[in-house]
């Protein structure tokens, strides 16, 4: 084990200044660039208070370096991160949830690629939390949202090892590396909720994970439902897509506004999906010659052979295609791409 | 273990995460990803033995 990571748990005695312990912080490695909250005794102490699951309790090993994610050593994360004793719960579902062999966390967490873990929460638990579905829900403000994502992303940093251009071997990664975290507007979506969707029931509360490349607006005035998803489609297809490369699961947040047009057309979450995935085939040869290569590679067998008017599905499925309302008002909706290689993984918060 | 050089961090880290920190990499040229089928075979048949030699070594110790 090399001293950086020997380093990165135990006790360490300091000088209780906060500018000397976030130099300490810098110096080590062990946050993310903000200023950290100090995880002294009496504060891990607290937050393991959100907790009925014991200390020392195994929840994961995290990858890629599998570093012990205990219950006490996810609590040390959430102080950092500046959360809340009631997060507890659902950061340790979190870490259930990103450990998950079909998260592939340990090709999410070293990719070139910019992945990251985009934490969902649904259920009653986020209303109690007081987070964000609505306006700015994926920005800045909510105390839940931006401290849960934040050390959920220290938690794969300090425990799995996951760190900048060492194990994490991310090109340019993005700003969701930071934190990336929401909740659904389940009073403002004409559909179940996501967690009802996979088989939960409405009043147990989960977290799901996706292995998210990043964001990008897509704003659309458009009132019939047929258009909107032609136009949204159309955004979603791009040659240099992970997704096309092996067969993803991106995913869509859809403002409400565009999820009622969808509704009020007659159409089911499980409608629109088809209707996208047929709508989002693109002509292999839009691929670069060496990238539709690899697309050969990683395809055949589920595809056949592939010339260049193959016409390529964003995922092997139309159910994997992922689907959330969020946002408040206006005609945006969000196409969240992947990393491909991973699928979203929903776990129940254990209260 | 193979890898390539903007990979040998990643590998080092990896072995050690392992409880293998003298595990031996054998280091190719990056990227890997980029290069046909063909390059790919070519690159494995010109370092095989010197792989072989370097696992074979790593396992008699």
């Amino acid at each position: 084990m090399s001293v950086s990571q020997k380093d990165r748990s135990g006790l360490v005695e300091v000088v209780d200044d906060i500018e000397a312990i976030n130099a300490l912080y810098r110096e080590r490695q062990w946050g993310d660039g903000l200023p950290v909250i100090p995880p002294t005794r009496e504060r891990v102490e607290r937050m393991l208070a959100g907790t009925q699951r014991a200390h020392d309790e195994v929840v994961a090993e995290v990858a890629p370096g599998f570093g012990v994610a205990t219950v006490q050593q996810i609590a040390v994360n959430a102080v950092l991160a500046g959360c809340e004793a009631s997060h507890m719960p659902v950061l340790i579902a979190a870490v259930e949830a990103i450990s998950a062999p079909e998260f592939n966390l340990q090709a999410v967490s070293t990719t070139t690629n910019a992945a990251t873990a985009w934490v969902i929460v649904n259920g009653p638990v986020a209303q109690k939390l007081g987070m964000n579905s609505g306006l700015n829900c994926l920005g800045q403000g909510n105390w839940a949202n931006a401290t849960i994502g934040r050390a959920v992303h220290l938690i794969m940093q300090n425990i799995g090892h996951a760190l900048p251009g060492e194990m994490d071997r991310a090109t340019q990664g993005q700003p969701g590396k930071f934190t990336f975290c929401c909740s659904e507007n389940e009073a403002a979506s004409p559909w179940m909720p996501l967690h009802v969707e996979r088989g939960f029931k409405s009043e147990q509360s989960t977290v799901t994970v996706v292995g998210a490349s990043g964001t990008l607006n897509m704003l659309c005035h458009e009132k019939d439902a047929m258009d909107l998803l032609r136009v949204i489609a159309d955004s979603m297809i791009y040659p240099a897509s992970n997704d096309y490369w092996c067969g993803g699961a991106p995913w869509l947040v859809l403002g409400p506004e565009h999820a009622d047009i969808l509704h009020l057309a007659g159409l089911s979450k499980a409608d629109v999906k088809a209707l996208l995935w047929e709508k989002t085939k693109m002509q292999a040869s839009r691929r670069s010659i060496k990238d539709l290569a690899r697309t050969r590679d990683a395809r055949s067998a589920e595809l056949g052979e592939i010339g260049l008017d193959t016409l390529l599905p964003i995922s092997p499925t139309p159910d994997e295609i992922g689907i959330l309302v969020a946002g408040g008002p206006g005609t945006h909706s969000v196409y969240v791409p992947t990393f491909g290689n991973t699928r979203s993984v929903t776990r129940v918060i254990e209260l | 273990m193979i890898a390539t050089t903007a990979f040998i961090k990643l590998a080092r880290a990896q072995a050690s995460a392992f409880g293998q920190p003298d595990l031996p990499i054998a280091v190719i040229p990056h990227p890997l990803g980029t290069r046909s089928r063909a390059e790919v075979r070519e690159l494995a048949e010109k370092h095989v033995a010197d792989i072989v030699a370097l696992v074979c070594q790593a396992g008699a110790k």
